[in-house]
C-alpha cells in the first residue's frame, strides 16, 4: 500500500534517531483519528525549528512551519480561527522550554485546545549539540567546554504546574504506546502535553539509560499530587499519561460556539452591524 | 461676545473624572450640530499628575485642539499654573479656590462644595460641564439634561452641585461666549475607534494585542464589541504571542489584524518577516508614541517611520500606509486589510498618539471600506507557492482533501523545505514580481491627498495633517498641502510634480525622518522644515506662524 503520508522530501536526519519514531507513531495516530470520527483533513500541525521540525517536511499532513519557539503559539492561532480543526504542534526542547517557554505556560494556563509533542532530546541538535532547557547539569557541548552550569528543567512538572489538563510522557521506541498517547491528546478537550524521550544518536545516545529508566504507566495519577510525585521521580521514568482533567477549553470559553473562519459574515452583513454599533 | 470657534481646557488630577469633563463638553458641542476636536493629555499614570483636555468647535470643519482657550476650567493648583496662560484674550479663566490662593479669574470653592455631597473626589469633575454650561449661557434646565445625558448616575447630588458651580461662575460671567448651532448632528469617535471599525467594515474576524499606549484603545473598542461585530478578539501573553497566533489565524483563513505600538512592533518583527515568507496576510496597527525606548508612553511622536517602513528581516513585500484623520483611518483600516489578503502580506497602518487617542466630528460612509476577500484556489493539485505571473498564489484553508503548507524556510512550490540554487532564486522572483504587483496596484489608487491651493507646498504625512490644515484654516494661508497616504511603495509617481518646490516639510520628529524619505524616494529637497519633537502635538496658530515664516 503506498505511504499516502509520506511526501517527497528528501529525509535528513541520522540514521537511528529517535524522530524516525515519532513520524511513524504520527502516521498511525491520522489512521487511529480517522477510526474516531476525525477525518485526515480536519488534522493540521505546527513545527517549530529543530530536527524534530523536520516532520513537517516528511508528513503530508496540511500545516504551518512555524519559527523556533513559535510553534505552539501558531497552533493556538489556527485553533483560535477555526475551533473545528485538530492541531497538533510539534517543538524541540528548545523552542517549547528555552525560545517559547512563555507560549508553553500560558497554552497550558488557558488550556487551549491543542496538542503539544515536544522531542525531547536534552540539546539543541540541529544548531550542533548545545546544552538546551532539559540538559542535564555538567552537559559538555560547543557552548558549554566545561559542562552546563545550569540544572535542567522538569518539563512535566512545568506544565502541571502551569495548569495542563492533559500531561504525558512518551518514549520513541514504544511507538504503539506513543501513538496512543497523541489520539488521546488529540481526542483531550483542552491543552495537551506529551513528552517525548527523543535520544539524539549523535548528541545525546540514551538508549541504553532510557531501555533501563523507562517503566510503562498503565492509568493516570488519581490526583494532582500523585501526579506530580510521579513527574519528579527520576529513578524510574513513568511513560503514560500522568494526569487528565476536563475543564472548558480557552476557544470555547472565550466564545462558545462560534466559529470565526466557518462564521465569516457577508460584506453585507457585516456593514449591517457597523451601522448598527455606530447608531 | 459671540464668536465663531470655542475652546475649552480642563484640567486636573487624574481620577479626578477629566476626561469625562472633556469628552461631556465635545458630545454637548457635537449635539449642537457643530464641529469638535478633542485632546486629551494625560501622563501615564492612574492617579494624580495632571491631566487635561482641549476641545475646539467651530460651526466650520475643525482638525486640531487649539492651546488658546476661551474657558479654562482648572480643578486643582497645578492645573490652574500650567493654563492660567492658555486663555485667549477675553477669555474665562475658572479656578478652584480651594486649591488655589488669590488667582486670577473666578474662583470658585470647588472641593468645599463637592464636600457637601457624597463621593467629593469624584464629583469635582462636574465643575467642567456646569462652568461650560454658564458661560456659553444654557440656561439651568438645559445644563440638567446635559449632565443628565453625560453622566447618567447620581443625578441628585450631581446636578445640585452642578447648579452650585453654575450660580457661582453664571454671576461673573454667565452667557459671556454663547454658541451658534451648527448645521448637523454628526458621529463623533477617537482614530482608534475608527480604525477598529474600518477593520471590521473590511471584514476582519480576530484581532489579537498585548496592551501598549497609545493602540491599547483598539482593543477595549473591539472587546467591547465583540460580540455585535462578530470579532473574536484576545489579549495573549506578549507581542511574540500576538503576532505568531495571528498568523496562525490567518493561516487558517481568519481576516486578523493585531495592534501596538513601537516596543510591541520590534518584538513581533520576526514574525512579520515570516509573514513575507510563508506569504501570510496580516494587517498591524502600528501607533506611535514619543520614543525611542518606553520613551514618553501617552505622548506622540513620528519617530517610528523608518522603522516602520522596513520591519523584519529579508526582502519581501511591505506595506505601510498613514492615515491623515479619523475619517481616513477607517477608510485605510478597511484598505489596508484589504491588500494584505490581495498580496498576502504584512500591512501596517502607521499611525500616531495624536490620531488615535484624539476624538473628532466626522462625516463617515461606512460603505466606503474595501472589503478583504482572498483569491481562492478551486480544484485539486494545490500549490501552496504556485509559481505566477503577479506572484501572488491562490489560497485555501482547512479543511481541504490538498495539502495546504505554509512555510518560515525557503521552499518549492508545494511548500516543502529547499536548498536547491535555482528554487531558492525562482522563490525570490515570485516574491519580487508580488512586490511590483503591489506597487502597480498601488499607481491605480489614491496614494497621496492634496489640499487647498498656493504657491506654497507643504509637505506633511499622518496625524500632523490635520494640524497644518487648521493652522492654514486660522491663518488664513494659502498653500497646497501634500499627504503622502502611502509610504511604502513610495507614490513617487505622484510626487515628480514637486521636485523643485522648494516645499515646507512638517513632522513630529528631531531627525526629520520624513524630510529624508522625500528627498531620498522622490529626490523632493525640502526647502524648509518645521518640526515638532516635545511629545505634544502642533499647536495651530504657533504652526499657522511658523509656516508664514518659512514660506518667507
Ligand atoms: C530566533 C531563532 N534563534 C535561533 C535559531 C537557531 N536555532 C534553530 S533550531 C535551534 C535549537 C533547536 O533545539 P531544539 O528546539 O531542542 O530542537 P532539536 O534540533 O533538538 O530537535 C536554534 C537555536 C532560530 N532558528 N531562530
Ligand atoms: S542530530 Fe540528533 S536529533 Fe538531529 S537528526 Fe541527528 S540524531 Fe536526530
Ligand atoms: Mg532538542
Amino acid at each position: 500500500m503506498p505511504d499516502e503520508l509520506a511526501t517527497y522530501a528528501e529525509n535528513t536526519w541520522c540514521p537511528g534517531c529517535g524522530n524516525f519514531a515519532i513520524l511513524n507513531a504520527m502516521k498511525n495516530v491520522v489512521g487511529k483519528l480517522g477510526e474516531r470520527g476525525v477525518a485526515k483533513d480536519r488534522v493540521v500541525m505546527t513545527a517549530g525549528i529543530g530536527c524534530h521540525a523536520k516532520l513537517f517536511d516528511y508528513l503530508a499532513l496540511s500545516g504551518f512551519y512555524s519559527l523556533h519557539g513559535r510553534s505552539m503559539a501558531t497552533a493556538q492561532g489556527i485553533k483560535l480561527a477555526n475551533p473545528d480543526l485538530k492541531v497538533v504542534g510539534f517543538c524541540g526542547d528548545g523552542d517549547a522550554f528555552a525560545e517559547g517557554i512563555a507560549h508553553m505556560m500560558y497554552a497550558a494556563k488557558r488550556n487551549s485546545d491543542i496538542t503539544i509533542v515536544v522531542h525531547d532530546n536534552g540539546v539543541y541538535a540541529l544548531t550542533t549539540g548545545q546544552r538546551g532547557p532539559t540538559s542535564a547539569h555538567g552537559f559538555k557541548g560547543p557552548s558549554t567546554p566545561r559542562g552546563n552550569t545550569e540544572d535542567p528543567f522538569n518539563p512535566l512538572v512545568l506544565m502541571l504546574e502551569a495548569g495542563a489538563t492533559f500531561v504525558a510522557r512518551g518514549y520513541v521506541v514504544m511507538v504503539k504506546e506513543l501513538a496512543d498517547l497523541i489520539v488521546a491528546g488529540v481526542m483531550h478537550e483542552g491543552f495537551s502535553f506529551i513528552q517525548v524521550l527523543q535520544p539524539s544518536v549523535t548528541f545525546t545516545n540514551r538508549y541504553e539509560e532510557y531501555n533501563r529508566t523507562v517503566e510503562r504507566l498503565e492509568e493516570p495519577a488519581s490526583t494532582f499530587d500523585e501526579a506530580l510525585a510521579l513527574a519528579r521521580e527520576t529513578d524510574r521514568l513513568p511513560a503514560g499519561i500522568f494526569y487528565q482533567i476536563e475543564k472548558p477549553a480557552n476557544e470555547r470559553a472565550l466564545y462558545g460556539d462560534w466559529n470565526p473562519v466557518a462564521n465569516h459574515p457577508t460584506r453585507t452583513e457585516r456593514l449591517a452591524k457597523v451601522k448598527a454599533l455606530i447608531k | 461676545m459671540s464668536r465663531d470657534r470655542f475652546t475649552f481646557i480642563v484640567g486636573g488630577k487624574a481620577g479626578e473624572g477629566i476626561k469625562k469633563a472633556g469628552s461631556s463638553a465635545a458630545n454637548f458641542f457635537a449635539s449642537m450640530g457643530r464641529h469638535v476636536f478633542q485632546m486629551d493629555d494625560y501622563p501615564s499614570l492612574i492617579r494624580g499628575g495632571h491631566n487635561f483636555v482641549a476641545v475646539s468647535t467651530a460651526t466650520r470643519e475643525i482638525t486640531s485642539h487649539f492651546m488658546k482657550a476661551d474657558l479654562v476650567v482648572g480643578l486643582d493648583k497645578r492645573s490652574y499654573e500650567a493654563h492660567r496662560d492658555h486663555v485667549a484674550d477675553g477669555g474665562v479663566v475658572v479656578y478652584n479656590s480651594d486649591a488655589v490662593e488669590d488667582g486670577q479669574g473666578i474662583g470658585v470653592a470647588m472641593t468645599s462644595e463637592a464636600q457637601k455631597y457624597p463621593n467629593p473626589g469624584l464629583r469635582v469633575g462636574v465643575s467642567g460641564a456646569a462652568a461650560l454650561s454658564a458661560v456659553i449661557g444654557l440656561s439651568v434646565d438645559e445644563m440638567s439634561a446635559f449632565i443628565t445625558k453625560e453622566y447618567k448616575r447620581d443625578l441628585e447630588n450631581n446636578i445640585p452641585f452642578a447648579t452650585d458651580i453654575y450660580r457661582a461662575v453664571g454671576e461673573k460671567a454667565g452667557g459671556k461666549f454663547p454658541l451658534d448651532k451648527g448645521d448637523r448632528e454628526r458621529i463623533m469617535m477617537t482614530g482608534n475607534q475608527a480604525i477598529a471599525l474600518g477593520a471590521a467594515a473590511a471584514g476582519l474576524d480576530v484581532y489579537l494585542a498585548y496592551p501598549m499606549t497609545p493602540a491599547t484603545t483598539v482593543l477595549h473598542y473591539l472587546a467591547a464589541h465583540d460580540r455585535e461585530l462578530g470579532v473574536v478578539t484576545m489579549q495573549p501573553e506578549s507581542e511574540l504571542a500576538v503576532i505568531n497566533m495571528a498568523l496562525g489565524a490567518a493561516a487558517a483563513g481568519a481576516r486578523t489584524a493585531v495592534g501596538t505600538s513601537g516596543g510591541g512592533f520590534a518584538l513581533m518583527e520576526e514574525a512579520i518577516s515570516l509573514a513575507g515568507m510563508a506569504e501570510v496576510p496580516i494587517l498591524t496597527i502600528l501607533s506611535a508614541r514619543s520614543g525611542p525606548s518606553t520613551g514618553v508612553p501617552t505622548y506622540t511622536e513620528q519617530g517610528d517611520l523608518r522603522f516602520a517602513l522596513s520591519p523584519g528581516h529579508g526582502e519581501f513585500a511591505r506595506t505601510l500606509a498613514s492615515p491623515g484623520t479619523v475619517r481616513e483611518a477607517y477608510t485605510l483600516a478597511a484598505e489596508l486589510l484589504e491588500l494584505a489578503w490581495r498580496f498576502q502580506s504584512p500591512a501596517v497602518l502607521l499611525t500616531e498618539k495624536h490620531l488615535s487617542e484624539s476624538r473628532m466630528t466626522l462625516d463617515l460612509d461606512i460603505e466606503d471600506a474595501a472589503w478583504a476577500e482572498p483569491l481562492m484556489h478551486e480544484g485539486g493539485g494545490y500549490k501552496r507557492y504556485l509559481d505566477t505571473e503577479d506572484g501572488v498564489s491562490p489560497l485555501l484553508f482547512p479543511p481541504s482533501d490538498e495539502l495546504i503548507q505554509w512555510t518560515s524556510y525557503e521552499h518549492d512550490e508545494l511548500g516543502v523545505t529547499t536548498e536547491d540554487a535555482a528554487a531558492i532564486a525562482l522563490m525570490h522572483d515570485k516574491r519580487q514580481r508580488k512586490s511590483e504587483a503591489v506597487t502597480d496596484h498601488l499607481r491605480t489608487m489614491r496614494t497621496v491627498n492634496r489640499f487647498g491651493q498656493g504657491d506654497t507646498i507643504i509637505f506633511t504625512y499622518g496625524s500632523t495633517t490635520m494640524s497644518v490644515l487648521e493652522a492654514l484654516r486660522v491663518g488664513g494661508i494659502d498653500a497646497t498641502v501634500v499627504q503622502p497616504v502611502y509610504l511604502e511603495p513610495f507614490p513617487v509617481w505622484e510626487l515628480e510634480e514637486y521636485r523643485d518646490s522648494n516645499a515646507i516639510v512638517v513632522e513630529q520628529s528631531a531627525a526629520g525622518q520624513f524630510e529624508s524619505l522625500l528627498a531620498e524616494k522622490a529626490r523632493i529637497d525640502a526647502g524648509a522644515r518645521i518640526r515638532r519633537y516635545d511629545g505634544r502635538p502642533f499647536e495651530p496658530e504657533e504652526l499657522a506662524r511658523e509656516i508664514e515664516r518659512a514660506a518667507g
